[in-house]
């Protein structure tokens, strides 16, 4: 391969890894906007998703990929209500400390109890691999073509809702104060689970294509939500644009990355592109909120 | 016999690696996640020093100083950032640390790890009976229990929990809370350290397997449901915790249970992670003077 379309290939891999971190980080993000707090268990609702997945495609059920990928979001939907319900609930006027502990408490129970039920190696879908598009001298399977259409899909869906509907608008006022919110009539209940659903089926839709693209661990939750969240850090703490935006440049960051460094630590460069966003504006992340 | 002795010692460890933490979580109020990359530190320096035949001392206190260089390096960017954006850089951070173990051949071996470190000899005397290492980790245990509760009860130790409670009041009476924090950090770095040491030359092999997440949780837990922020919180925790840890690895199951075991011991721990911050926050041992739910 000419050295041109060596680099445009890798810049087309980093830029397909970064729509799904972009996935991640708007989930992330959103649940930080509505309630200001990091979800550490975010990881688990990817890896969850990929695992849903591939529950309904395995025995007993052995749905195809389509008919599979419905009742897998919806299961990532629920759990995302479910960690609302059985845990964070319960906490919601604690401080941020006890919130951190319980997030990373549900986390490492979700990351075993994917692996108590099918164990810790690595697997895939098992679908047939089929040979790469060439467009423009650069090779594209299906997989990652699902994941350029299914991202723009997402976030054209993403805006419609906080943008033009009710639900978004009240969770964008949640987001701005709480309280405010609650006294102005908004059914922040509602909003907030809301949030819920659609942080967890970003969460599932991101892991499964990643899955798609390469394989699913339960190990997989942990280094996606490092990733997510220097995302988040890119663009902004509770900005949805900005999740989009930092999930593409840390895909292009790793995958650029890699001409200069060993390929054993491209999962390193996400977490120190965040450590020299931390150093350059330290105090960006802080007292964003007034609350 | 040998099974007690067994678990006295990792009590013994665990309760000095809990301590440490406890320092930073209790007293300071700072959420290290990647905890465990500073036990792995201490254990790597020491075993690597010694296995090229330099002195269990030297090894020993060169972990420690490496322990405490990495975390005041660490300190500076992380302690920029409160609460979940802390715990995120430090969860990176023992990330990172493991992927430098695993990667970095040429030094540790990688996932191999490291086979026939040697047991530790001080003054002559060699650790290499059970009973032996007991007294050593016990010992190292009661001086770490003796020189942190000196170091919190001291006026740095009033200060780290002013810090905690109120930072900008703290730094309205004067108290600069960043280098406060920092020193936090190191002491807690250097003390996990010290365990790490301990650990390495107790089991005397070492591989990246044995420094994941799961140890950070593991004494996370322990911190936390002994009581985080009192003296003997820790203590209790690593009892409890360590018995509960280690007898189901002694139970005699069939191998097709314990392949299931391990995810299912971790199921409980988070689960109880979850408990005491829903249900009971300060841990069994509650802070005296300390505010409900804190």
């Amino acid at each position: 391969m000419d050295p041109i379309s060596y680099y445009l290939q890798t810049a087309l891999n980093g830029v397909l890894a970064g729509c799904v971190y972009a996935l991640f980080a708007m989930g992330l993000t959103l649940i930080y906007g509505v309630l200001n707090f990091v979800n550490f268990a975010h990881g688990e609702l990817i890896m969850w998703g990929a695992y849903f997945l591939f529950l309904f495609m395995g025995e007993p059920f052995g749905l195809p990929l389509y008919a599979a990928l419905p009742p897998a979001l919806a299961l990532t939907g629920c759990l995302g209500i479910a960690m609302d319900f059985s845990v964070f609930r319960h906490i919601r006027r604690a401080n941020r400390l006890t919130l951190l502990i319980a997030a990373m408490g549900l986390s490492v129970f979700l990351r075993n109890a994917a692996q108590f039920f099918w164990g810790a190696e690595v697997r895939t879908y098992g679908l047939e691999v089929t040979a790469g598009m060439r467009i423009l001298g650069l090779t594209l399977t299906t997989p990652q073509i699902a994941i350029i259409a299914v991202t723009i899909l997402c976030v054209a869906a993403v805006y419609v809702l906080f943008f033009k509907s009710r639900l978004g608008k009240s969770m964008r006022a949640l987001s701005d104060n709480l309280d405010l919110a609650r006294i102005s009539g908004i059914d922040t209940k509602r909003a907030i689970l809301a949030a819920w659903v659609i942080s967890a089926v970003l969460a599932g839709i991101g892991g499964i294509l990643l899955a798609l693209d390469t394989n699913l661990s339960p190990e997989m939750g942990v280094i996606n939500l490092i990733k997510a969240f220097a995302a988040t850090l890119i663009g902004g703490v509770g900005n949805l644009w900005g999740a989009l935006l930092g999930g593409l440049l840390i895909g292009l960051a790793e995958n650029l990355g890699v001409l200069f460094v060993s390929p054993s630590y491209k999962d390193g460069i996400a977490f120190v592109i965040m450590v020299i966003i931390l150093l350059a504006r330290p105090y960006v992340i802080i007292g964003e909120r007034s609350d | 016999m040998d099974l007690l002795l067994h678990l006295a010692i990792v009590i013994a460890i665990y309760t000095i690696f809990a301590l440490s933490l406890n320092v930073e979580i209790g007293y300071t109020g700072l959420f290290n996640f990647g905890h465990v990359a500073f036990f792995a530190i201490g254990a790597y320096t020491s075993a690597l020093l010694t296995l090229s035949g330099i002195p269990f001392a030297v090894g020993l206190l060169a972990g420690l100083a490496l322990a405490g260089l990495c975390g005041f390096l660490l300190s500076i960017p992380a302690l920029k950032l409160q609460g979940d954006y802390f715990g995120i850089a430090t969860l990176g951070f023992g990330e990172i640390l493991r992927m430098v173990v695993n990667n970095e051949v040429w030094l540790t071996k990688g996932p191999m790890g490291l086979p026939g470190i040697p047991r530790p000899s001080l003054f002559g005397v060699v650790f290499d009976t059970l009973p032996g290492y007991l007294a050593l980790s016990g010992g190292m245990a009661l001086a770490t229990f003796a020189v942190l509760s000196f170091v919190v009860l001291s006026p740095f130790g009033r200060a780290l929990k002013a810090v905690r409670d109120d930072e900008t009041a703290a730094e309205i009476l004067g108290k600069n809370a960043f280098r406060f924090k920092i020193k936090s950090f190191v002491i807690g770095s250097v003390f996990a350290a010290l365990a790490g040491v301990l650990w390495a030359h107790y089991t005397t092999f070492i591989s990246p397997g044995d420094f994941t997440l799961t140890e950070t949780i593991l004494v996370l837990l322990i911190v936390v449901m002994g009581g985080k922020g009192t003296f003997l919180g820790p203590v209790v925790g690593a009892v409890v915790l360590i018995f509960f840890q280690e007898s189901v690895r002694f139970l005699r199951l069939p191998p097709e249970w314990t392949r299931l075991l391990g995810p299912l011991q971790q199921m409980v721990f988070g689960l109880l992670l979850i408990v005491f911050m829903v249900f009971r926050p300060e841990g069994i041992i509650r802070e005296k003077g300390g505010r409900r739910g804190d």
